[in-house]
């Protein structure tokens, strides 16, 4: 027979040599700074394994049942935020391709779709994703308020949510100038325009001409850097589009996860 | 001695260094902020000029029959403007909707300009008839050159706005009288023999 029992009388089948390997792995700093519970078979080695790593550590150490359970909201934040990183990733793709000039963008879209290798799908995904993440942060906030989840304490929640879809619906704007079509070009000459009625800060807007503010000087001038959609409005489109506002969301969403795990959830999702 | 104590009472060390380090904070982020803001502001554009030469007014046939007017279309793509030839004369009408800036098309059977984003309507002189535009399509500014060809300037110093000069409370979606003075004479419209 050549069985060996263990501290513990157990039958153990593993050969002594390869037991050896597994002790001198798991006594690597490396190892131990990767596992630093050891197997988590209570809750306090539980509760550690959340708390000590980084990427656990937004999770509360406890969730009580009622906080796993998916109910009628299918999880629409959770959904929303894996639209985010699915738009991250696709829109890095993307921009290996597309260039924001007036004579190449939209004959970019045009390649992306017909010559470049999955460029198609890609672009699809990127899209679709794009008009879905609108659709779910809406069906999210509705959720939140019909579980009366805005209220205290998840009161400042709500408001960085309310900054969240505010910042989704601007990367939705800025998104739809980029493939320089008519659709887009026209959709943003009108908002841009609506712009130009901001109370004191658009030129026709009200109060504003008490400020002395015209056409060359008004926030849609800031917006779309000059006075008409052209290059110029294209290349701030794309800046907001690619950098300055998902960085600004990822920032707010990185504040919003911890704000629940703080808070706890308010029922199930 | 004691003076310097009671100062030292008043302002200490901590509150002076309190104050003066919060206020440059605010004052480093203050600046820093208009300078942001000021950098969005460009100081020079790349647009295209806002005057070209749209050639002699004989180019431009005048309306027969019972017409009101020939629109000419010739310059709506480069210059978004549009000829209006009618039978005392010829302006300019900026191709641009009031409402919220798309280009209408012209119809010729209709007599009407129509937007296609929100369905405004405009007559030939560029009242509106129907949507939403607030107020009369602009006019741009007509000259002639010495060789009889006519300069026409569609930027904010060519283009008259309806209710800018004249400051009434309520949108005139119809030229006003004192409007009418104005967009009839040049440099808003040129007169030509028949
Ligand atoms: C970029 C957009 C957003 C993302 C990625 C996002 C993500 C999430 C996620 C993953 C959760 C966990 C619970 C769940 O999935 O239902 C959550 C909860 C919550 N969200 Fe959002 N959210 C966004 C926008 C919003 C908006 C627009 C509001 C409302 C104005 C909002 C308010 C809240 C509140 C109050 C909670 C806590 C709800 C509870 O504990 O039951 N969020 N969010
Ligand atoms: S932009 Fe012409 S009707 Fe709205």
């Amino acid at each position: 027979m050549s069985t060996n029992l263990n501290n513990n009388n157990e039958v153990s089948f593993v050969p002594p040599f390869l037991k050896k390997i597994f002790e001198y792995i798991k006594s690597t700093p490396v190892w131990k700074s990767i596992f630093r519970v050891g197997y988590p078979d209570t809750m306090p080695k539980r509760m550690a394994v959340m708390r000590s790593s980084f990427y656990m550590h937004i999770f509360p150490t406890k969730v009580g049942m009622h906080g796993m359970k998916i109910k009628y909201g299918w999880c629409m934040g959770g959904i929303t935020f894996f639209l985010f990183l699915l738009l991250t990733i696709t829109g890095i793709l993307l921009m290996f391709y597309y260039v924001p000039e007036e004579h190449r963008a939209y004959n970019d879209m045009k390649d992306l779709r017909y010559v470049v290798p999955f460029g198609m799908i890609l672009r699809n995904m990127h899209r679709w994703a794009a008009h879905g993440m609108v659709f779910t942060v809406i069906l999210h906030m509705i959720r939140v308020f019909y579980t009366g989840s805005y209220k205290p304490p998840r009161q400042f929640n709500w408001t960085v949510g309310v900054l969240l879809l505010l910042l989704t619906l601007l990367l939705s704007f800025t998104g739809y100038l980029l493939p320089w079509d008519q659709l887009g070009f026209w959709a943003v000459t009108v908002g841009t325009n609506m712009a130009s009625a901001t109370p004191l800060l658009g030129y026709e807007g009200p109060f504003s001409k008490y400020l002395g503010i015209q056409i060359d000087n008004d926030i849609r001038f800031a917006l779309i850097g000059g006075t008409r959609i052209g290059p110029n409005a294209l290349i701030r489109a794309y800046v907001w589009h690619c950098v300055g506002l998902p960085l600004i969301a990822t920032a707010l969403m990185i504040f919003h996860f911890w704000r629940i795990r703080k808070d706890g959830f308010s029922g199930p999702m | 001695m004691d003076k310097e104590n009671e100062f030292e009472k008043r302002v200490s060390r901590r509150r002076f260094f309190n104050i003066t380090g919060w206020t440059g904070l605010c004052a480093f982020l203050g600046s820093s902020g208009v300078a942001g803001a000021r950098f969005f502001y460009p100081k020079i554009l790349y647009e295209p000029a806002s005057t070209f030469n749209a050639g002699r007014p004989e180019e431009y046939t005048a309306p027969a029959g019972n017409e009101r007017v020939v629109v000419d279309e010739r310059w709506k793509k480069n210059q978004r403007v549009w000829m209006v030839r009618n039978r005392e004369g010829i302006y300019a009408v900026v191709a641009v909707c009031t409402h919220l800036g798309c280009t209408p098309n012209w119809f010729p059977t209709e007599v009407r300009f129509k937007c296609p984003c929100h369905g405004s309507n405009f007559n030939p002189e560029g009242e509106v008839i129907a949507g939403p535009a607030p107020e009369p399509l602009f006019r741009a500014r007509i000259e002639l050159a010495p060789d009889g060809s006519m300069i026409v300037t569609t930027g904010l110093l060519g283009i008259r706005r309806a209710n800018l000069q004249t400051q009434k409370k309520t949108l005139g979606v119809f030229w006003t009288e004192e409007e009418k003075e104005v967009i009839w004479k040049p440099p808003y419209f040129l007169q030509l023999k028949a």
